[in-house]
């Protein structure tokens, strides 16, 4: 026998979930608005309604030298910290390793280190050997703290095989090669796929080692939004902003179809 | 094993090992030593003494903590409520809010501030709502005050805190509760002694995950508080880029790494006492 939920909970549930829609959604709906506003200040609601903040967005250099930085960055970020986190995840759920514990630690470690520690570490190591730092100091930095998210979803996708049908390839006397292309690598694929979309997401949004490692030469697209809050909130740069928005939606439906958000995000 | 089994999982594991030492334990090390090192390259403990005596730096060192243990305290207080209600709900709506969650938590930080000051500012749509003015003690807006910025710090610390426990209260059985009840507990009985003990490790864990992005995050701090109100990693920044005082800045980024070691240290010791 079941009984039945006070009302008051249910009540209270369904104020919960209005409060925290509205709560987080709130500022990206607000973005999202007053980009599409005529005034040339700034309001919410919006009044009026233009798109002529895309077009000037779309057409300034402002934006689209750092935009084509931040998606170069976030493309060779994804790709190596899904060669380097897909290795290191293959190694240390196929095989049994010596201290793996404390060698996963150490890979993993770069996610609970706040960035700004790495972040002032990395621009005082760049300046002491290479001077100003380039774009490979802050390829190398993103690929370290992403490649934790690429070994947490190869690591979930490799959980669940069938470790038995390497095995059988391995004693039918598959070469190394053929193994990996044909066995391993097709299991792992979900995973590596998701990691590197999230890895690129993170890439591309970080703001805090972007910030640090800045140099006239190296702005990157959240950088160089930043930068026009600090003087002024123009519609254009709520304009740039709900962009990055509308691609965060394409990577989470990506995201969803490759292995589902609940198991992406929900240990 | 043979020779070439063993090999194997080396190989796999070498090229992500040595980004790490370039790109993790290099600048990490760097940065300690730098904090203890003098001009003229022995060891000192003097960047550590101008911490403690500069008023501006300690005080901002101050308000992070405390801006850090109330935004912890609220964010899991609705966290609690709401991972629970996801791991029950249907799944469209389980579906609804994980994405409601996940869309801001990947969304760039700046876009996100940039949003709320748009919200807070004298004239901005949070000024109307009731009880706004009590927050902020006066009708200047959220921009420059405490509140402001907790509001808008929780929102950026909420989803980190229900994946963690959405994590551990989806795998408490409904049964558990069911049996509670048929044994006579009350609905928020059940709740109270049999779920919320089961949810303690996901609570530990994403309490402390939050207080440390709270404490080290100066992005959603910087426009919202304003320089009136500078917290602990916004002078680190200030120190580091803008005054170029690095031995300085160093010094005070290894007391908030001590800080946040401190607590992943007693997190994982709570975490193994429990388990």
């Amino acid at each position: 026998m079941v009984k039945s939920i006070p009302l008051l909970a249910k009540i209270g549930a369904v104020l919960l979930v209005i409060a925290v829609a509205v709560y987080m959604l709130m500022p990206l709906v607000v973005v999202a608005g007053a980009s599409i506003g005529s005034n040339r200040f700034l309001t919410f609601p919006p009044q009026g309604f233009s798109l002529e903040w895309y077009t000037e967005a779309l057409t300034t250099d402002t934006y689209l030298a750092p935009f084509r930085l931040s998606l170069m960055v976030g493309v060779i970020t994804a790709v190596c910290s899904a060669v380097l986190g897909t290795a290191a995840a293959l190694a240390l759920t196929r095989f049994n390793i010596p201290g793996s514990g404390a060698i996963q630690a150490f890979l993993m470690s770069p996610l609970t280190l706040p960035t700004i520690i790495l972040a002032i570490g990395a621009l005082s190591v760049a300046s002491m050997t290479i001077g100003a730092p380039n774009v490979w100091v802050l390829i190398v930095i993103h690929t370290v703290i992403t490649i934790p998210y690429v070994m947490r979803t190869v690591t979930g996708v490799m959980a669940r095989r069938d470790p038995f049908i390497e095995e059988a390839a391995r004693t039918l006397g598959a070469s190394a090669w053929n193994r990996y292309r044909l066995v391993v690598l097709p299991v792992a694929r979900p995973g590596i796929a998701a990691g590197a979309f999230f890895a690129f997401n993170i890439s591309f949004d970080d703001a805090v080692i972007a910030l640090f490692l800045r140099t006239p030469q190296l702005e990157t697209l959240p950088i160089a939004i930043y930068g026009q809050l600090e003087y002024s909130t123009s519609p254009t740069v709520a304009a740039v902003s709900t962009m990055m928005v509308l691609l965060t939606v394409v990577l989470i439906l990506i995201l969803e179809k490759l292995i589902g958000l609940g198991r992406m995000f929900v240990s | 094993m043979n020779e070439r089994t063993r090999k194997e999982p080396l190989l796999l594991l070498l090229p992500a090992a040595l980004l790490l030492l370039l790109g993790f334990v290099t600048p990490v090390s760097a940065m300690l030593l730098m904090s203890v090192q003098s001009p003229a390259g022995g060891f000192t403990l003097d960047n550590f003494q101008r911490l403690f005596d500069s008023g501006y730096n300690l005080q901002a060192a101050w308000r992070s903590l405390r801006l850090g243990i109330v935004q912890t305290v609220v964010t899991i207080l609705i966290a609690l409520p709401l991972s629970y209600l996801m791991s029950r709900a249907s799944s469209k709506l389980r579906s609804f809010l994980l994405i409601v969650v996940i869309l801001p938590l990947m969304t760039s930080v700046v876009v996100r501030t940039f949003g709320w000051v748009v919200l807070m500012g004298p004239n901005g749509l949070m000024m109307k709502v009731p009880g706004a003015e009590l927050l902020v003690k006066g009708t200047q807006g959220f921009l420059g005050t405490e509140a402001g910025v907790s509001i808008a710090m929780i929102q950026v610390l909420l989803p980190f805190a229900v994946l963690s426990i959405l994590g551990v209260v989806s795998g408490i059985k409904p049964q558990l509760e069911e049996a509670a009840r048929t044994l006579g507990a009350g609905y928020w009985r059940s709740l109270w002694h049999v779920v919320l003990p089961l949810t303690l490790p996901g609570i530990v864990a994403g309490a402390s995950l939050v207080f440390v992005l709270s404490v080290s995050s100066f992005i959603t701090p910087r426009f919202i508080g304003g320089a009136q109100i500078p917290v602990f990693a916004q002078t680190i920044y200030v120190d580091a880029t803008t005054n170029l005082d690095w031995p300085f800045a160093a010094a005070q980024a290894v007391m908030l790494f001590a800080g946040v070691m401190l607590v992943l240290i007693a997190t994982a010791r709570l975490g193994r006492t429990k388990g």
